[in-house]
């Protein structure tokens, strides 16, 4: 078993490593082990216009998707959690389902739909695709903290006359905080990584960061998009360690 | 009623944004005004043999690449579970839950390092001498195989890790003292009880392999192709929509398939452990 | 008019069977009412009906001659405490308590004042910067009465307050939730499965079955006369043997079962030839080693000592028989032995049709 652990640690985690010492290579072209070190990649990768474009679209992206479905998902994982009603298995199967549809397919749709037929611009489209997706990551986060909530709470505040809107400002929200901050975290690094979806949905002027990355690597084969995945996997690291140490690893998944 | 109301936008959002153009898609793929009944497309699909050869390549490969994950997945999240103290566990979790929250084309990415012709593993062979000159790596299915077992190992362990920890810790030791042999213990008692993490990782593992994009496109490129650089390449290429909306309506209904099998299935082991708990 | 009537309240389910069935009940100001029956009665589904969290589907609740059914529960001015507590995890004890006057707009002085009064009331003066979570069961549950209190109910609402606290807990518990509810001369209504708890709190006693109301009485009335064999069993007594009324004499009526005629209390106006079921307290049976008047021969099984008291486990025919007698009586199972129960204690109820 230890055994098994070790192998699939070094599967998962192993080419992080390799990627990270690659982004020192002095030479232009990507290679293990390294021949130097260097952090012009670094520098060079930084500078570059196409990825800080990039870059900025698709955290504005990801911030906007992620506070959208918030908006969406919070009241409607509320309902779910405390009503019950008919057609709430379809509404769940809806809710879930840009779980179960795979990203290229949704993607091809909202152009088709979306951009071909001229009804909302890309980054209109991208927006709404991004959200569809990140959904049903909001919902169910925030959709496990109000189950751990006893309703019986939201009944004490009612009795002492809190009106149901004052009560789930009140009452409710502070104490699903942890289930809202992890829906946000989620959602955003669901979208920040995205691709099946930004693929298709791709424009001048509109590209996120991974579908930069994945044209660059059609043309360039050195290590400037090492030096730019060991950041962003640094980035992503961070981002763990910190909701980690504030909510606990077991909220994240 | 307000219950409805709360779920209005939600619902709305996703039907209007989401489903309807995906529902109008499919329907576009059979069936279209100007032309009448287009549903041979999908025939055309198995009757060429570049698609047929990649749908199935697409299938065997997840199919591969589940069954190596189970493989190693499930004594790792055995390994995982077993850990007593906290915090090495905790970091445990971290390590595995980490790779699915990084950029999949970093993650990706990474085997250029590790496979290219000056990666790692060409370097090693050829300073080992086993090797006059590097040996093309990437391009192949193997590369394919072994991004997609990265890319989705960590779910497989999760869900393993997951069912084995709602397993009731006496349970194993009550199989023991009733004289359960440690393979006994495996085949009678952890792998039935876990059974809904199995079926639920796979059904993860399967379906993700099928629908996945970067790895193919980055370690296969147009060598090995998959049903999804295929209909990248249809889309984005050639511009054949109708045949981009076949694939990737073949696509979706293989992992709706996918799941109504794994369903089936969990349902099976629910009920029996239903039944089994009285 | 009473100060609360619940007038034919019915609650349903979708198809299933009614929760309640047509339940009618008034309670007087400054009443201490305990709802009573084991779990599936309705006895909560009528609190949170009271309460305002579910709406019956027919059927009223008025409240100080005011029809109450379709108030929403934040402007019923109703306390509740609930069986879990039901705390606000992310509020210290003072605000806990100063949430239900915030929300009635009231000065910050006069919150100062009267959060204190309530806290001194429930002895938990000087935790007011504690939370939830730093408490133990027992002070979450003062808090949550200080938090019904506080707001000046017009009623107060408890469901199973003491169900989570330890045993000797909540024996003090009762005493204290009683001396309270008299000092604030408030109408309460309480909600257990704990016929003890009922016994020792209230001024009347509901018990109910299914939906239904079984009895209502005072708490003597309803441990010493109960009406039917559900009241009966539920307060403690066991069932002996069932019969026919024969005789009736005053209170008293002469049961035939089989070849015996017994002399038994009747709890309820009994005609001759009413099916009747006799019933008896373990402690209110003595044993005796010849047959006698109103006795039933008996077979050892076991013993099971208790401290002072012991309880003697007889088989009577198919049925088990236990008799609480002083630990000090020594009986053997050889002998022959009967159990006998004076005319006074053994309880003939009227069987339901």
């Amino acid at each position: 078993m230890t055994v098994a652990l070790f192998v699939a640690l070094s599967i998962m985690l192993g080419p992080f490593l390799i990627i990270f010492f690659a982004s020192f290579e002095p030479s232009s072209t990507l290679r293990f082990p390294p021949t130097g070190f260097t952090l012009d990649w670094f520098r060079k990768v930084m500078g570059m216009s196409m990825f800080q474009k990039s870059l900025v679209l698709s955290l504005r992206i990801a911030l906007m998707a992620s506070l959208l479905s918030l908006l969406l998902g919070v009241p409607a994982a509320y309902a779910l959690s405390r009503y019950s009603f008919k057609g709430k298995r379809t509404i769940e199967i809806i809710v879930t389902s840009p779980l179960i549809i795979p990203g290229m397919v949704a993607g091809l749709a909202l152009l088709r739909f979306f951009v071909l037929m001229q009804v909302f611009p890309i980054e209109t489209t991208l927006l709404i695709g991004h959200t569809a997706v990140v959904l049903p990551y909001a919902v169910r986060s925030v959709l496990s903290s109000l189950v751990n909530l006893p309703v019986a709470i939201e009944e004490a505040a009612q009795s002492l006359g809190a009106h149901p809107l004052r009560c789930f400002f009140l009452v409710v929200l502070p104490n699903i905080k942890v289930g809202i901050i992890s829906a946000f975290i989620m959602a955003f690094i669901t979208s920040f990584n995205n691709v099946p979806i930004s693929l298709f949905l791709s424009g001048p002027g509109v590209n996120t960061l991974p579908i930069v990355m994945m044209t660059y690597m059609e043309y360039y084969y050195n290590p400037s998009i090492a030096a730019l995945s060991t950041l962003l996997i640094g980035l992503t690291l961070a981002i763990v360690l910190v909701a980690q140490k504030l909510l606990g690893v077991s909220k994240l998944v | 009623m307000k219950k409805y109301f709360l779920l209005i936008p939600c619902l709305a959002f996703l039907i209007v944004f989401f489903i309807i153009p995906i529902v109008g898609m499919f329907v576009d793929s059979v069936y279209q005004p100007e032309k009448g009944w287009v549903a041979q497309k999908y025939l055309d699909f198995f009757r060429q043999r570049l698609s047929r050869t990649v749908y199935f390549r697409s299938l065997w490969m997840s199919l591969l690449v589940t069954l190596v994950a189970l493989l190693i997945g499930y004594p790792t999240a055995m390994a995982v579970v077993r850990v007593k103290n906290d915090s090495l566990r905790s970091l445990l979790m971290t390590l595995l839950v980490f790779p699915l929250m990084t950029n999949p084309v970093a993650r990706t990415f990474s085997w250029l390092a590790v496979l290219g012709r000056e990666g790692l593993i060409n370097n090693l062979l050829l300073s080992l001498r086993v090797l006059d000159s590097p040996v093309r790596l990437l391009y192949t299915r193997g590369a394919v195989f072994i991004g997609l077992l990265q890319l989705f190992l960590p779910l497989m362990i999760i869900s393993l890790t997951s069912a084995l920890e709602n397993l009731p810790k006496d349970v194993p030791l009550a199989a023991r003292s009733l004289g359960a042999n440690s393979f006994k213990l495996f085949t009678k008692i952890y792998l039935p009880l876990t059974s809904e993490g199995i079926v639920t990782g796979s059904t993860l593992v399967f379906t993700g392999c099928i629908t996945a994009y970067v790895t193919p496109a980055v370690l296969g490129g147009s060598r090995v192709l998959m049903l999804s650089t295929l209909l990248y390449q249809k889309a984005s290429v050639t511009l054949d929509w109708t045949m981009a909306t076949v694939i990737a309506m073949i696509m979706f209904l293989s992992t709706l398939g996918v799941n109504f099998i794994s369903r089936a299935f969990s349902t099976i082991g629910v009920r029996r452990w239903r039944r089994a708990s009285g | 008019m009473a100060f609360l009537e619940l007038v034919n309240l019915t609650v349903a389910y979708g198809k299933n069977p009614p929760v309640l069935k047509g339940l009618n009940l008034s309670v007087e100001k400054g009443e201490f009412v305990s709802l009573l029956g084991p779990s599936g009665c309705g006895k909560t589904t009528t609190l949170r009906i009271i309460a305002g969290f579910l709406k019956p589907i027919e059927g009223r609740v008025i409240l100080n001659g005011k029809d109450h059914t379709n108030v929403p529960p934040h402007k019923r001015n109703i306390g509740v405490v609930f069986q879990n507590y039901a705390l606000f995890p992310h509020m210290d004890v003072f605000e806990n308590v100063a949430f239900g006057l915030r929300m009635r707009k009231i000065s910050k002085a006069q919150i100062e004042k009267k959060v204190k009064r309530a806290l001194d009331m429930v002895g938990l003066s000087g935790f007011e910067n504690r939370f939830p979570s730093e408490l133990s069961g027992g002070q979450q549950q003062r808090v949550a009465i200080a938090r019904a209190i506080v707001i000046e109910p017009d009623l107060l609402l408890m469901d199973e307050p003491l169900s989570n606290l330890d045993a000797n807990l909540r024996a003090e518990m009762r005493g204290e939730i009683k001396q309270l509810q008299q000092n604030l001369k408030i109408t309460t209504v309480y909600v257990t499965h704990d016929q003890s708890e009922a016994i020792a709190m209230s001024n009347r006693i509901v018990v109910m079955r299914d939906g239904r109301i079984e009895q209502i009485g005072t708490a003597q009335d309803i441990f010493l006369n109960p009406r039917t064999s559900f009241v009966a069993s539920f307060m403690g007594f066991q069932w002996l043997t069932s019969g026919a009324v024969e005789s009736i004499e005053g209170n008293f009526v002469r049961v035939s079962c089989g070849e015996k005629v017994l002399t038994a209390r009747a709890t309820s106006e009994a005609k001759i030839k009413d099916r009747v079921s006799l019933f008896a307290r373990p402690k209110k049976m003595r044993i005796v080693q010849e047959e006698m008047s109103n006795s039933f021969e008996v077979k050892l099984v076991s013993v099971l000592y208790q401290g002072e008291t012991s309880l003697f486990i007889f088989k009577l025919g198919e049925k088990q028989l236990s008799v609480e007698l002083d630990s000090s009586v020594e009986l053997s199972g050889k002998s022959k032995l009967f159990v006998h129960v004076p005319a006074e204690d053994l309880l003939a109820v009227k069987e339901e049709r």
